[in-house]
């Protein structure tokens, strides 16, 4: 009697969860699908069904000079950014990842706090404060804002992987009469690895689709993709948007399947 | 395959990545490279596909567009007044152009330099640079869901149109010049907005829209989120031959227009690049073939006849120009933040 | 960390201290001092609405986000390894793709003649379309697809923690299914629930893009209205004060998520 209401129970539970969970894994691929079936559309308005099939969007990706510029830009900034956040972010997260005291937690607190920060109105606060210092903007000074964004991912995937790494390690490399650097690049650094490398992947991403800051620091003459994108898709619905979109969306899966097979991404991000 | 050796082979591999980025970058970037703003719409789709080829055959150089609404020109460049101007040729209209004349924008257009400034009607030739056409406004519609074609403003508070009526913010001159002229068919003018206030607070149970600038107003109909709205000639008839159904009426209580020209940033990257640039768009070849479909620009230089649609809609001479209803900008500057102010406060759907 | 600290002090602290200097100015042409921009955010209704709309706006779309993200988080983490690693994937792959992409698609499926529309209106559920597009419901919904990730992730980790021994138990001692979820795994998964609220809120409330794409115009928020006041009116010590602000605003709300996950986690380990 009991366990016939119990299971009545249970069945409405793991119903309800799981209809809820079936509506989120809806709502988190109908987009990409969207965005790939409208691609390919043979007319000049984003219409879901399209209207016919043909590949004329991706044809003129090949011409839109602008948008490849961009997309280098967006590139050339990421590839900057992620080099100096696994650089800084790699050192910060040694120095901190295994102390306690306040300092260290200060510390911490303050090399995250960016990703707790509407990044807009540092982007605007950077602006102000490089021509308050009379810098140009340029891909340079672009990338540097990024930094500021993207170390946390470093920061936080390092740590997260340092707290793993057991101590008598270390202890054993050092009393075996290995130097600092020795026992760091022979032992600390294989071991957390695959957390830089998870950060470092993170960060990549984080810079390449960055608007909050590339909206202040980036002009015409270092346009980026993503703002690219947004200024097509906001004054012309631009359909080669959607191909780009379908171009990324490729990309990303590509970039995925590579970090999957050689790093155990879905592993490191948690 | 040891961790060790798979890092160390990452760490090679993007300081390999980086060093090519930085080179192809920088070849990439070798080409002479002018950067013009342009107006979404029609005249990103024209400057992209005619003046910019037509520019590059002359002068070899690459232009790369930023598409920008006038009064964010006049910000931007404004901001960045002392150091460089974030681009070398600006398009106006004629409000947010006296704003930039008098925080000393652009350069003098060198007139001896030019080569068909002279060829420009009396009337589009400008000290400050050359007016390139004018633009006028109606109503843009579905011809499929509107059956009743209003021919005046005040034809948009039908019924009929409940929630399919768009606007467009005050910050774009289609927002600003609808106002003042919504004012005038009401008994106001320039610097009495009130009756145009008056007349949107009985607008608004239409209104089904109200897009941030007139780019976005293109997505509104294409999405067949709004079907009727004042809009630029050039505008409907662009999005027309694209296949959106749109269809473009004349009001009768006359055509509001402005003209629209180019200028030379002061401290421009490459002044002389932005005067060839500014120069093709007022050659008479190619403001003719701007005046065909899609993009129907009205032309300015003389050796060129106004032909096409806009002769049915718009004027059907080149002297009817004259015709159309102009407004005294000046006037309407002294209250334009004001009124955007007011319209972003009051006017909520 | 030294080179990070210094890093943060030039790049972060340093362009954060000139946005409060600038914010003390008292008109745009920096001629006078004072707190009047303060008094512009505080005494003025509209400002304040913007404000206050703008920190809801982040609460509606991260609860959203947790009704959804929770189920597909505890589906992920008591799933079988297939199912796993498919929806592993799903939550991951938003990550990859664009804000600008994710967000482009759902222009095409909340128009007026949208994909959602039209099912409503194939199944009879409306006669009229619904402006779903251009509405704050639009926009609440968007946010909390395009951040979802930032909310399973965290939840997952603190899931699969939660020893599954726990949950046997509690059944064997008779507890029906819903009871071992609310008085077991519920709450030993707050601090997941926390952080991932934590990291969602502070996305959505400076997600610039989502917010004008969908939302468009006439629904303002911070992020819209610090850029037109800095770059289209050009008025910036009103957009840095706005900024100051809208930051200890966010971090408040952040700080409150914080201590209610803290104060949570103490009550179940006592």
């Amino acid at each position: 009697m009991r366990s016939h209401r119990l299971d009545g129970e249970r069945l409405i539970f793991d119903g309800a969860m799981v209809a809820l969970a079936g509506i989120a894994v809806l709502f988190l691929a109908a987009p990409t699908l969207i965005v790939l079936m409208t691609s390919f559309t043979s007319s000049y308005s984003l219409k879901f069904p399209p209207d016919g099939l043909s590949l004329r969007w991706y044809a003129a990706l090949l011409e839109a000079r602008q948008m490849q510029q961009a997309a280098l830009n967006s590139l050339e900034v990421a590839v900057i950014a992620t080099a100096l956040s696994v650089l800084l972010g790699t050192s910060g997260a040694l120095a901190i990842g295994r102390r306690r005291d306040r300092w260290a937690k200060a510390a911490d607190a303050l090399f995250m706090s960016p990703l707790l920060l509407p990044a807009l109105a540092f982007g605007f606060a950077a602006l102000m404060y490089l021509s308050l210092m009379r810098v140009p903007l340029s891909l340079v000074t672009l990338a540097l804002g990024h930094v500021v964004v993207c170390v946390p991912f470093v920061l936080r995937t390092t740590i997260a992987s340092l707290s793993q790494l057991d101590p008598a390690l270390l202890e054993s490399s050092e009393s075996l009469g290995a130097g600092g650097f020795y026992t760091f690049r022979r032992v600390t650094l294989p071991l957390i690895g695959r957390g830089v490398a998870a950060g470092a992947f993170l960060a990549f991403m984080a810079s390449f689709d960055n608007i909050p800051v590339s909206l202040f620091l980036s002009d015409a003459r270092t346009e980026v993709l993503p703002i690219h994108l947004w200024q097509i898709i906001d004054t012309d619905l631009d359909v080669r948007a959607a191909a780009a979109s379908g171009v990324l969306i490729v990309f990303a899966l590509l970039v995925m399947m590579l970090a999957e097979r050689f790093a155990g991404l879905s592993k490191q991000l948690r | 395959m040891s961790t060790s050796g798979m890092t160390r082979r990452h760490l090679l591999a993007s300081g390999i990545a980086c060093g090519a980025w930085a080179v192809t970058s920088r070849l990439s970037r070798a080409a002479d490279n002018l950067v013009a703003a342009t107006f979404p719409g029609t005249w990103n789709d024209a400057h992209k596909t005619l003046l910019v080829p037509y520019f590059s055959k002359l002068t070899g150089a690459e232009v790369t567009l930023t598409i920008m609404l006038a009064t964010d020109e006049v910000a931007k460049l404004s901001a960045a007044k002392g150091a460089t101007p974030p681009f070398d040729v600006a398009i106006m209209d004629e409000g947010p152009l006296l704003d930039a004349l008098a925080q000393d924008l652009f350069e003098k257009f060198p007139v001896a330099k030019s080569r068909h400034y002279g060829e420009l009607l009396p009337v589009f030739q400008d000290e400050w640079g050359p007016k390139i056409s004018i633009q006028a406004i109606g109503i843009g519609y579905n011809p499929k869901k509107i059956k009743k074609v209003p021919t005046s403003w005040n034809g948009l508070f039908d019924p009929a149109y409940k929630g399919r009526v768009g606007l467009t913010a005050l910050n774009s001159t289609l927002g600003m010049a609808f106002m003042v002229d919504l004012a005038r068919v009401n008994g106001g003018g320039e610097t009495d907005l009130e009756p145009a206030f008056a007349a949107l607070k009985k607008l608004l149970p239409n209104v089904g829209a109200i897009s941030a600038n007139l780019g976005a107003h293109a997505a509104l109909f294409q999405q067949e989120q709004i079907d009727i709205a004042p809009y630029n000639f050039n505008f409907v008839q662009t999005l027309k031959s694209k296949g959106v159904d749109l269809a473009f009426a004349k009001l009768e209580t006359g055509v509001p227009a402005w003209r629209t020209s180019l200028h030379i940033v002061k401290g421009a990257q490459k002044p002389e690049l932005a005067l060839a640039y500014i120069d093709a768009h007022i050659a008479p070849d190619l403001q003719s073939e701007m005046q065909k479909p899609p993009y129907d620009v009205i032309p300015t230089n003389s050796k060129v006849t106004l032909e096409g649609e806009a002769t049915r809609v718009i004027a059907a001479t080149q002297a009817d120009l004259a015709k159309l209803v102009y407004f005294d900008w000046a006037k309407i500057n002294t209250g334009r933040s004001a009124a955007i102010e007011r319209f972003n406060r009051e006017i909520k759907i | 960390m030294l080179p990070l600290g210094l890093f943060f002090v030039a790049f972060f602290l340093a362009p954060l201290l000139v946005l409060a200097a600038v914010s003390l100015f008292g008109d745009p042409g920096f001629r006078t001092h004072g707190v009047a921009e303060y008094r512009r955010v505080f005494f003025d209704t509209f400002t304040l609405g913007v404000l206050l709309g703008t920190l809801w706006l982040g609460v509606k779309a991260t609860l959203v986000c947790l009704v959804f993200g929770y189920p597909l988080a505890w589906l992920c983490a008591t799933g079988r390894p297939q199912l796993r690693r498919f929806l592993l994937f799903l939550v991951v792959l938003p990550i990859l793709t664009s804000v600008v992409v994710r967000t482009f698609a759902w222009i095409v499926i909340l128009g007026r003649q949208g994909i959602l529309n039209k099912a409503l209106a194939a199944v009879g559920a409306i006669d009229e379309p619904l402006r779903l597009l251009f509405s704050e419901f639009g926009v609440v919904m968007v946010l909390a697809q395009v951040q979802m990730p930032l909310m399973v992730l965290p939840l997952l980790t603190t899931l699969e923690r939660i020893d599954p021994n726990l949950a046997d138990a509690s059944a064997a001692l008779g507890a029906g299914r819903w009871r071992t979820f609310r008085r077991v795994t519920l709450p030993l998964s707050l601090p997941g629930v926390a952080a991932g609220c934590i990291l969602v809120y502070a996305a959505c409330v400076t997600a610039f893009i989502t917010q004008t794409l969908i939302g468009g115009a006439r629904l303002l928020y911070m992020p819209l209205f610090i850029y037109q006041q800095a770059t289209g009116a050009n008025d910036w010590p009103f957009a840095a004060a706005l900024s100051i602000v809208f930051m200890i605003s966010v971090l408040l709300v952040v700080f409150l998520l914080n201590v209610m996950g803290r104060a949570k986690r103490a009550q179940v380990y006592a």
